[in-house]
């Protein structure tokens, strides 16, 4: 056995352990696009390193094809890679890039280029070998200039798209907010390209030492090469495999935000802006004395801003449901019931429910942020259903806060729901006493108001005082 | 609502049209219908995040201000949100709400100045995703599309395949979308909501994102 046949069978044998490691520990769960395109490039790589072991090359140009051929799947590898981190492959078309190309898209053109030239090289490099053969697998024979044109062309390409990638990861890992898994992982691809580019190196540097060093100390030279490039070579595999085993699962669903995004967000902005269109057009009857009703009761009773809010906006929505005006978009019962139970749906995650908010800041002396949790809209929306969409007149036995109440009072005396059925169904409630007993208050306290402004006022409506 | 103050002449655009004309006479390429190629689907979160990360926001936490401060430095224009305290000015607020409009957005191609005019009544969330649906209409190039072939709308339309909306020509200038903007208003529109729900989510998320995470787990 030659010494590039031994070489070759030490490669094939490295391919090969990395192949049988993927396919037994990997389990299907884990693998992706990339993991099955490299278990099989290292089945391939393993073949060709066999092959060329194997089979006897007598002649240049057979030793030149099978150097050709076991190029092949490391091109494919670094193309691949190349065009990932591009975000263009064409087996996964909502690819996205590699963060650090997406906002260098000149980086992105040329990691695009990759398959292209490192193809063309490829392809140059055999025009070159086939049309003046050189003693490509003789690892330790003299070689003519030819090998070292032969042998650069193909591995200044692969140097060139393999040392790009490494550090288009190695910018990766470094961002500090992200998962230490995530950072891993590119940091372990980062070590795998930097392999392939040393590999490429160390190749080139192999076909010089063949063409420039003299025959004494161009063994120990090219010995010493070729044991760097086989530690290279399992590094570079353990490493993809390691990184490839590193599995990250986002905490937050995607499907979940997808919901987010087309579903509830769109529909609770329409509800909302709908609702607004509604009250501020003057569209909606009853709406605004309720609301200021509403208002002085919270103001008297010392409910908390958040139940003052909630109250108002389940006046504003049992106004806007009760008068669906000649819009074509309005809101009814049912689009209020599907809205409500889409936010059920997300309310179930606590932890998305707390994170997706808005600030109010746009608003002067208010500084909060709302979350889906916090904002107002959901217990109104179930206040205004229970008041609007209900299907029998049993009595609600269902302790309710005082809020829901003054809303209930509100509505019905302003004859946005019938008065008979809040009184049937509310009642029995000693919460719903008080609240009749406040708004009593309030409108006595509002028509006094009203009737001394009345005569302060003159008869051609100048104020006197 | 998007309205633009185009400047009646400009060499540039005279020679572009000259140029299409020319194009026409000489090639007989009819250049302003749309081809098939230019049709597209609406934008999906992962290219509102290739967005994002132009912007350097891919997985920070931000909001309308600063996404419409980093959209204006990126596409070189001015762009200033006014909320109109609605105590001092309801007639605005029930105009707009009568037409079924919640916000404005003025462009100016001369000043190079887009405003966004909003009234400071409307819902904490209506008025984040109004904001952010008008930035989203400047970060997709809709203020670039010519006015005259807003005409052709009907067109265009009639080249929509299932998924794919056929766009629109644009004149010259910076948007943040690598694709057109969309040849049908009532699909641009759509599309600056999605845009403006994807920033209003992806601004709460930050780094705990799914679509950032997947710009760091590409293999």
């Amino acid at each position: 056995m030659s010494v590039a046949q031994h070489q070759h069978l030490v490669l094939g044998g490295v391919s090969f352990v990395a192949f049988v490691v993927f396919v037994c520990l990997i389990p299907f769960s884990r693998r992706t696009w990339f993991s099955e395109f490299a278990a099989l490039n290292l089945l391939l790589a393993t073949l060709m390193f066999g092959s060329v072991t194997v089979l006897d090359f007598s002649g240049w140009r057979a030793e030149v094809l099978a150097a050709l051929l076991t190029e092949l799947p490391v091109v494919s590898v670094v193309s691949w890679v190349c065009l990932a981190q591009a975000g263009h492959l064409p087996v996964r078309r909502e690819a996205l890039p590699i963060e650090p190309v997406a906002c260098r898209p000149r980086l992105g053109i040329v990691l695009k280029t990759a398959p292209l030239f490192l193809l063309l090289a490829w392809v140059l490099a055999a025009v070159i070998g086939l049309a003046w053969p050189s003693p490509a697998m003789q690892a330790y024979a003299p070689a003519p200039p030819e090998f070292v044109l032969f042998k650069w062309t193909m591995m200044a390409a692969e140097g060139f798209y393999s040392s790009i990638a490494a550090l288009v990861f190695a910018v990766a890992a470094r961002s500090t907010a992200l998962d230490l898994r995530l950072r891993l992982k590119n940091l372990t691809f980062c070590t795998g390209m930097l392999c392939i580019a040393l590999i490429a190196l160390v190749s080139a540097s192999f076909a010089g030492v063949r063409l420039w060093v003299s025959s004494e100390s161009r063994r120990t030279v090219l010995e010493a090469l070729l044991t760097l490039e086989t530690y290279l070579a399992a590094i570079c595999l353990f490493s993809f495999a390691f990184g490839l085993a590193l599995r990250y699962t986002p905490i937050i669903s995607g499907t979940l935000l997808r919901q987010i995004h087309s579903g509830w967000l769109l529909a609770q902005e329409r509800f909302e802006s709908l609702t607004w269109r509604a009250i501020t057009s003057g569209r909606v009857r009853g709406a605004i004395r309720a609301s200021h009703h509403i208002a002085e009761a919270a103001d008297l009773q010392g409910l908390s801003d958040s139940d003052a809010e909630k109250a108002l906006a389940a006046v504003q929505l049992v106004a806007v449901m009760q008068n669906p005006g000649t819009d074509i978009e309005h809101i009814t019962p049912e689009t209020a019931r599907e809205l409500y139970e889409l936010q059920e749906e997300i309310l179930n995650d606590e932890a998305l429910a707390s994170k997706i908010g808005w600030t109010t800041r746009w608003r002067p002396h208010t500084h909060e942020i709302q979350t889906i949790s916090s904002a107002p809209l959901h217990d109104a929306l179930e206040v205004a259903l229970d008041l609007v969409d209900y299907h029998d007149e049993q009595p609600d036995n269902r302790p309710r806060p005082l809020w829901h109440h003054l809303v209930a009072v509100s509505v019905a005396d302003v004859g946005l729901v019938d008065p008979a059925r809040v009184r049937a169904r509310l009642g029995h409630q000693p919460e719903h006493r008080m609240a009749l007993d406040t708004y009593g208050a309030v409108k006595s306290e509002l028509r006094s108001r009203t009737l001394n402004d009345r005569e302060t006022t003159s008869q051609d409506g100048w104020r006197v005082k | 609502m998007l309205i633009i103050d185009a400047p009646r002449f400009r060499v540039t655009n005279a020679v572009l049209k000259g140029a299409r004309v020319l194009g026409r006479l000489l090639l007989g390429v009819e250049t302003s219908q749309p081809n098939v190629a230019a049709a597209r689907p609406l934008l999906t979160p992962e290219q509102f995040q290739e967005e994002l990360a132009i912007l350097g926001f891919s997985g920070r936490e931000f909001g309308p201000e600063e996404y419409s401060e980093a959209l204006g430095n990126y596409l070189g224009i001015s762009i200033a949100i006014y909320i109109i305290p609605d105590a001092h000015y309801p007639e605005l607020a029930r105009r707009l709400a009568s037409a079924g409009r919640l916000a404005e957005l003025r462009y100016s191609e001369e000043l190079g100045i887009a405003a966004i005019i909003v009234p400071g009544s409307l819902p904490p969330l209506v008025l984040a995703l109004t904001i952010l649906h008008e930035l989203g209409h400047l970060a997709a190039g809709d203020h670039l599309i010519e006015p005259s072939r807003e005409s052709q709308r009907e067109d265009l339309h009639k080249h929509d395949r299932e998924t794919a909306f056929a766009t629109s020509r644009i004149s010259r200038g910076n948007r943040l979308a690598r694709a057109l903007p969309l040849a049908e208003e009532s699909l641009r529109e759509q599309e600056a909501n999605l845009r403006a729900s994807y920033a209003l989510v992806a601004g709460c998320l930050g780094i705990e994102s799914p679509y950032a995470h997947e710009m760091y787990n590409i293999l």
